[in-house]
């Protein structure tokens, strides 16, 4: 992150007024206003535990509503409980998917909605995650929980161009077997994939479950994996924990990759409440690099 | 440089008020609600109506922000029926309008306004729109208040280079000064209203430095009268050159002016001139507060200035740089709603409250320090300038004095050690 800036108290005004006439009225709405929705059908729901289900979303002229870069997000709203970001999951021609666990009011009420629901959306917004940095790279997923659901936009990416990349691992954990998203995934359609590892976890022990038992950020470190690109999501403590883990087994602060999570309102950089310092989550994000948070205040 | 007797302003604002919404800072009222008389509304700008009571003598209690960034702005209309939602999009109407008045400090602030909303990615819509139509009359300070603090913050309260039309305060008169193609054409429009002084005016001799104490109207009229002296003998000297008439001498009515203006010069004890000010009271080291701010995010300092915070957020309302905004519903049934954006508050808890409760700001102290960072140091980053112009509106009006000129006192006063 730079910290260089200008130093003079009193620098150049800017030139981006628009130049127009100032005596010439506007009436009228303006074509592309980032903060009006475009009208969205909740097409299909998919229960994936049980607080979270994945909702498909069509556009009004039944394809989808944007193309986003994986790792970008979403404004997705439902009249009268608001509106709220969320990253994309998965997309095709026809739909973009979120996965959404019920922890609020909006959410609550997503969960309760049924198919053919409409809704609005707009998007994309932020930086998504630096696919020429990860191109031909050996790529390690590490996730906990919902924090699934922004790493699999990549994950998805990479299996769908898979020359592009190298050997893809997945770290994967929740706090029980109920509690794994994207199952199909994990457990079918994966480890059919080349050169592709997936490592699932879960907190607790549990009947009938033959798998690892134990928390996401210190899975890494048992398996020895070794130090390369890592994308890691999850909650913020997962994330904390998971960061310093690495930093221990020797990955590089730049080649360890994140998304941030912050309440959001504008999506666009404005309405202020998203900064971690001078950086706005919504549109300098939410992937950051490790570095970056380096050279941030701990604050998020 | 034109010239109108501060008797005769009102016959400018009713010009202008013709072509353009014309804004004008107007006086507190006292209201006449029953069981409430007595409440001072809030000196503020208000759209030009005859009669109203103007407030020349010093800033308005409210900034002008809210011309360009609406304390409340409607976006668009969500009608729901069943599964089907249907979205109408509101027009931004927007007629040219001028404010009219504004003072340095807020002229500066318009300058973080712009930095925010027009740069850095997305452009704001609303702002884009009404921004380039807004044609700003700055107003020069002949006196301050005992809670400006301007200078200290890099801004000249005589000057105004950005401004459309800088208005210099000379006593009896004010002089009009056009420094964009905008302001020009507004000043068109009053042109037979105006008497014209030959000269640079006032401002252009001033804008090159940041007065430790205001200028009189006094000193400013003097350094007006230079200035057209020095630009008749120029035009003088232009004339024998070329022998054009272009570059015109004094005529007859600008030297009567000039002559007026003189008489009123000596004249001290007319009652319309201000009193020659003293230095500002508050004065504070704007210098390296952004640099030393780096490595004070740990600081002791913030443990400290939190503890009297209300959390009200006066100082953020008041504040003609802040520009946070919520974005929510004001339902008008059980299927229609209005969405709508609404200043919001770095100092509310539940501004950064996720779903789920997670609150990365959770106490008084992470929003007090945030808030003082963001002014002094990550717009800086972000935008290139510190987001304090020195008005003083929330020295006026916080309840518990944790203000920003303190908290500069405070940072340049603290040990650090270097990280």
């Amino acid at each position: 992150m730079s910290m260089i800036y200008d130093m003079n108290l009193n620098p150049q005004k800017i030139s981006k007024i628009p130049k127009m006439n100032p005596h010439e009225s506007h009436t009228g709405a303006s074509p592309a206003n980032p903060l009006i929705p475009k009208r969205g059908i909740i097409t299909k729901i998919t229960t994936e535990t049980p607080d979270v289900k994945t909702f498909s979303i069509t556009g009004a002229d039944g394809t989808k509503p944007f193309t986003p870069q994986p790792g970008q997000l979403g404004m997705l709203s439902l009249p009268p409980y608001g509106e709220a970001m969320f990253s994309v999951t998965a997309q095709n021609d026809t739909h973009i998917d979120m996965a959404i666990k019920a922890v609020g009011s909006l959410t609550n009420a997503l969960h309760a909605v049924e198919e053919g629901q409409e809704c609005g959306i707009r998007g994309p917004y932020g930086n998504g995650f630096p696919l020429d940095f990860c191109h031909g790279k050996d790529l390690i997923f590490i996730a906990g929980g919902i924090g699934h659901a922004p790493v699999r936009s990549l994950i998805r990416h990479c299996v769908e161009h898979r020359t592009d990349y190298g050997k893809l691992t997945v770290v994967y954990g929740a706090r029980s077997y109920a509690d794994l998203v994207f199952k199909d995934d994990l457990f079918d359609n994966w480890p059919k994939v080349d050169n592709m590892d997936i490592h699932v976890t879960i907190d607790r022990p549990e009947d009938g479950w033959q798998g690892h038992v134990g928390f996401v950020p210190s899975y890494p470190e048992e398996l020895a994996l070794p130090p390369s690109v890592s994308i890691v999501c999850g909650p913020p403590i997962m994330i904390k924990f998971a960061l310093q883990a690495l930093t221990k087994m020797g990955f590089k602060p730049n080649e360890v990759i994140t998304t941030m999570e912050m309440r959001m309102k504008c999506g666009i950089g404005k309405c202020g409440r998203c900064n971690i310092g001078s950086c706005f989550v919504c549109l300098d994000g939410p992937v950051f690099t490790q570095e970056q948070l380096n050279a941030m205040p701990p604050e998020y | 440089m034109k010239t109108i007797a501060k008797t005769q302003i009102d016959s400018i604002l009713k010009a202008l008020a013709v072509p353009y919404n014309l804004y004008i800072p107007v006086a507190g009222a006292f209201t006449q609600t029953p069981g409430r008389e007595g409440l001072e509304n809030a000196s503020q700008f208000r759209l030009y109506q005859e009669g109203l009571p103007l407030h020349w003598t010093t800033n308005t209690c409210l900034s002008p922000k809210d011309l360009l960034f609406p304390q409340t702005e409607e976006m668009y209309t969500i009608v729901s029926h069943g599964k089907t939602v249907e979205i109408q999009e509101k027009a931004i109407g927007h007629k040219p309008t001028i404010l009219f008045g504004i003072r340095s400090c807020d002229i500066e602030s318009i300058d973080c306004m712009d930095r925010v909303f027009l740069e850095k990615g997305f452009e704001d819509t609303y702002y884009k729109t009404r921004r380039p139509r807004t044609i700003l009359f700055a107003l020069s300070c002949t006196t301050h208040e005992d809670t400006c603090f301007c200078t200290s913050m890099g801004v000249n309260p005589q000057s105004s280079p950005s401004a459309d039309v800088q208005i210099s305060d000379l006593g009896d008169t004010f002089s009009f000064t056009a420094q964009t193609l905008g302001g020009e054409q507004a000043l068109a429009y009053v042109d037979a209203l105006l008497s014209e002084i030959i000269g640079t005016g006032p401002s252009g001799a001033l804008k090159t430095q940041t007065p430790d104490t205001l200028k009189t109207p006094e000193e400013l009229k003097e350094i007006a009268l230079s200035n057209a002296a020095d630009s008749t003998l120029s035009s003088a000297a232009d004339s024998t050159l070329s022998s054009s008439s272009a570059d015109s001498p004094l005529s007859s009515a600008a030297d009567s002016t000039l002559n007026a203006a003189a008489d009123n010069a000596g004249n001290k004890t007319s009652a319309a001139s201000p009193l020659p000010t003293d230095p500002m009271i508050i004065t504070v080291n704007s210098d390296g507060v952004s640099e030393k701010l780096e490595n004070m995010f740990e600081h002791p300092l913030w443990d400290e200035i939190n503890l009297p915070c209300l959390g009200c957020g006066a100082c953020t309302y008041v504040c003609p740089t802040c520009y946070c905004f919520d974005i929510n519903d004001k339902t008008l049934s059980h299927t229609t709603i209005n969405k709508q954006r609404c200043w919001d508050s770095c100092m509310f808890s539940d501004y950064t409250r996720m779903a789920g409760g997670h609150n990365p700001r959770p106490s008084k102290k992470e929003r007090v320090r945030n808030r003082f960072l963001d002014k002094l140091l990550y717009n800086r980053q972000r935008h290139g300038r510190l987001f304090c112009v020195g008005c003083g509106r929330c020295v006026a009006k916080c309840p518990v004095n944790l203000e920003i000129a303190t908290v500069i006192q405070k940072i340049q006063a603290a040990e650090v050690t270097p990280s």
